[in-house]
């Protein structure tokens, strides 16, 4: 067994289901695949959408707070350029008012430009203290405040600048950032008054509490580990999720300690007042995610919002794990479906198949699955059941034409053997005499034919012999053949009889017909019947009422065995070969007499010879010289002639066998078409012992 | 075997060709039935074209000339040569039918 019959046919269910099933796999496969990728595009959208929305929300809640605060030390600049304020006293009220509305404004002050020297300064200033607000006044050697970035960056720029934000130490350790608004005089004193060259006069600042604003951002939660930040103008952290980070570091430093200069970038266009949506990786919790970022524009700051990638996918990802389960269990299930599907489609074929090899085997009666539905193995079914009962039928059919055919045959065996068992086969025939030498042989084409020989003695020293051939093959001709030869013998016996029976009463034999035989018979008695006579009887017999228009060919004679006196007639029959001793052989001259049976009224001739010792006789019928061979070449007259007078020295059993087997030899395997009939009659003379 | 019909005056001259032996006999049978169907009751068989005849072929021969003997009519032959005309010679068919050398001395007749 070689490892390939092993292996396990694939059956039609499996390769069903395998198909299907791949196909269904890479369907769903793709499905899943664009789902996924298609929630993740729009979740990336949405995410930035979001992330712009939370920092834009962000933005204007923080500017909705620093707005209004930066008004306030302008209202106060107005009234001092409107010269509504004048007096320290009208001052520090104001200011103690501004603190009391303002709860996130720790204190403020109103700086006047010094002198040109310097060494006036002036600036009060109240302040929230544990106590309550608490009034004094900045300036002096030790703190000279017109060199401070908080007064000297608004005068320089003549508009409201925010500080950068500080921790304030005497304030109580909180988050501040000072906004400073300059207010402007004429170069005469006075209200301010448009059109006229001014200065500097002073600047009003407000010192904002941002604890509110570290709070605020703080707070927000991007996702689970998201977070916004703030940086000032310099790029320092107000807020950061990070400890330590918040004042002590800038983007930019830590941009230049983790070596990333993408951050770098942002950094440089935050401080720009970008405002962007990029990717990015996050130094605090080390995930790559997206970076939302846009300017405060009262502060000039900057505020981030960091949205981490994976939490922003992480929908998706359920969402594709979950499509995933559930398309893998869909799957599963398709594939039990379609296996029990497959299974059920295929249990009716493989059930007709076992079937079929039933059937194969020879069981006709095989029980073949019903169908449960009208489908193609349905139809398959009752075709196969067709073809079921055709066979059957068909089976049955020839059984019974083998039986009657077999019955045909056992009949017509058993009708050979009666043909062949009506032929005379005692030779020698006359075994008391030895004046003749004869032999005959008969090779049917089929089990029954229409050839046929005789011979018999008529009266004490007539031997008669004939060779018939009936028109036409099997069972017609063996009828015809049986009726030609019973006649032809009791016609002869009948004439002959009487030759031997001389002395019995006459009158009975003229009533049997003895007489017309006998007719032209000068002497009677010895010279025997006349073929001639025998024939045209016989004719007659046959003739009569002959509708089949069967007929027969006869060659028959009749030898006196004293003398060798042949006499002799042919009804249409192929001329005997004459085989005289020493002599070369020829063929006796036709008469031309018409076949027996055709017509009644015939007339035949006798003719007549004398054979001396030695000579013999050759009668045959048309099988021996029509035999074919698978050229289809005739046997024919001169072959037999040829082969007789190599033959000639033979007995007659001899010459039979010779002339048989040379027929036999020419065919060579070519079917035998008609009967063989061979008789030869040698004549050795009269009997010298014979007692006369 | 084929058979090619010719009316001349009251006969009809078939000329047949081929071989006429068991397997062909029905045939010739079948044709001369049609041919007496039509009414046809004298026929001549132009034999020359026939190149061998059984004694299967005989017996429809004798069974053609006995139907239309019995229709009145006769059937006579012509152009017997070779094989064909041996067989008629040695069978006595030549001296039971009318057999002719010629067409034309077969339509010769009365």
């Amino acid at each position: 067994m070689s490892w390939l019959s092993e292996k396990r046919p694939q059956g039609l269910a499996f390769r069903l289901s395998a198909l299907t099933l791949t196909a269904a796999g890479l369907v769903l496969a793709l499905m899943s695949a664009a789902t996924y990728f298609m929630a993740r595009e729009a979740l990336l959208k949405n995410a930035e959408e979001s992330a712009r929305t939370l920092a834009q929300a962000l933005v204007m809640r923080i500017e909705a707070r620093l707005a209004p605060i930066s008004r306030v030390p302008q209202g106060v600049a107005y009234e001092l350029e409107d010269g509504g304020l004048k007096g320290e006293a009208a001052i520090l009220r104001r200011q103690r008012r501004v603190l009391a509305d303002n709860e996130e404004i720790f204190g403020m002050a109103v700086a006047f430009e010094p002198d040109g020297t310097g060494e006036k300064q002036y600036a009060p200033y109240t302040f929230r203290s544990p106590l309550g607000p608490k009034a004094t006044r900045l300036g002096g050697p030790a703190y000279r405040y017109h060199y401070m970035d908080w007064y000297q960056i608004p005068r320089e720029l003549g508009r409201t600048t925010w500080s950068e934000p500080y921790f304030d130490e005497g304030g109580g350790g909180v988050l501040m950032a000072t906004c400073s608004v300059p207010f402007f005089a004429n170069a005469a004193d006075g209200p301010l008054k448009r059109g006229q060259d001014r200065r500097v006069a002073g600047v009003v600042t407000a010192d904002v509490s941002l604890e509110w604003l570290t709070r605020l951002v703080a707070s927000v939660r991007v996702l689970d580990t998201g977070y916004a930040s703030l940086i000032s103008k310099n790029g320092t952290y107000l807020t950061h999720p990070a400890p330590g980070v918040a004042f002590n570091d800038t983007i930019f430093s830590r941009a230049e300690e983790h070596g990333d200069a993408a951050l770098r970038k942002i950094g440089r266009d935050m401080l720009r007042g970008g405002e962007r949506f990029v990717e990015s990786r996050s130094l605090h919790t080390g995930k790559p995610g997206f970076l939302a970022y846009m300017p405060l524009p009262t502060t000039g700051w900057s505020l981030a919002v960091f949205s981490p990638r994976d939490e922003l996918l992480a929908d998706v990802h359920r969402q594709a794990l979950v499509s995933g389960a559930l398309g893998g269990g869909g799957f599963l299930l398709l594939a039990v479906l379609i296996a029990l599907l497959a299974r059920s489609i295929t249990r009716p074929l493989r059930r007709l198949a076992s079937a079929a090899r039933e059937v194969a085997g020879g069981n006709l009666q095989a029980a073949l699955p019903e169908p449960r539905a009208r489908d193609e193995v349905s139809e398959l079914a009752a075709s196969f059941a067709h073809m079921q009962a055709s066979l059957r039928d068909y089976i049955r059919d020839l059984t019974q034409a083998t039986a009657s055919r077999e019955r045909m045959q056992s009949e017509l065996r058993i009708a050979h053997d009666i043909q062949m068992g009506i032929l005379p086969k005692l030779f020698p025939p006359l075994p008391d005499r030895g004046e003749i030498d004869l032999f005959a042989s008969l090779t049917p084409a089929r089990e029954v034919g229409g050839d046929f020989y005789d011979f018999f003695p008529v009266g004490r020293d007539q031997f008669c012999f004939l060779v018939g051939d009936v028109s036409g093959k099997g069972v017609p001709a063996a009828f015809y053949m049986a009726v030609a030869k019973t006649l032809l013998k009791s016609v002869a016996e009948s004439a002959g009889g009487r030759g031997q029976r001389r002395g019995e009463d006459r009158s009975a034999e003229r009533a049997a017909g003895g007489e017309a035989l006998k007719t032209g018979e000068a002497g009677g008695g010895r010279s025997g019947p006349d073929p001639a006579r025998i024939l045209a009887r016989v004719n007659d017999d046959l003739a009569k009422d002959n509708d089949s228009c069967m007929f027969v060919t006869i060659f028959c004679a009749v030898l006196d065995l004293n003398t060798g006196e042949l006499r002799h007639a042919s009804a249409g029959h192929n001329p005997p070969l004459m085989l005289r001793a020493g002599a070369a052989p020829e063929y006796l001259p036709a008469p031309g007499d018409p076949v027996a049976g055709a017509m009644t009224g015939v007339r035949y001739e006798s003719g007549s010879l004398r054979l001396g010792p030695g000579d013999a006789i050759l009668l045959y019928t048309d099988g021996v010289t029509e035999a074919m061979n698978p050229a289809q070449e005739l046997y024919g007259e001169a072959r037999l002639m040829e082969l007789a007078a190599k033959s000639a020295g033979q007995d007659a059993k001899g010459l039979c066998d010779e002339l048989a087997a040379g027929v036999h030899s020419f065919a060579d395997g070519a079917e035998q078409s008609d009967d063989i009939t061979l008789l030869a009659l040698r004549y050795r003379g009269a009997e010298r012992t014979t007692t006369d | 075997m084929e058979f090619t019909g010719e009316k001349t005056g009251a006969f009809l001259v078939l000329m047949v060709s081929g071989r006429m032996d068991t397997l062909t006999a029905p045939e010739f049978e079948a044709e001369c039935a049609r041919r007496m169907e039509a009414g046809e009751t004298r026929l001549v068989l132009d034999l020359s074209r026939l190149a061998y005849i059984s004694s299967a072929g005989l017996r429809s021969i004798l069974s053609a000339a006995k139907q239309l003997k019995a229709r009145g009519g006769d059937l006579a032959f012509c152009g017997l040569s070779g094989l064909v005309a041996e067989v008629f010679a040695v069978s006595g068919f030549a001296k039971l039918l009318p057999v002719f050398a010629t067409r034309e001395e077969a339509l010769a007749r009365p």
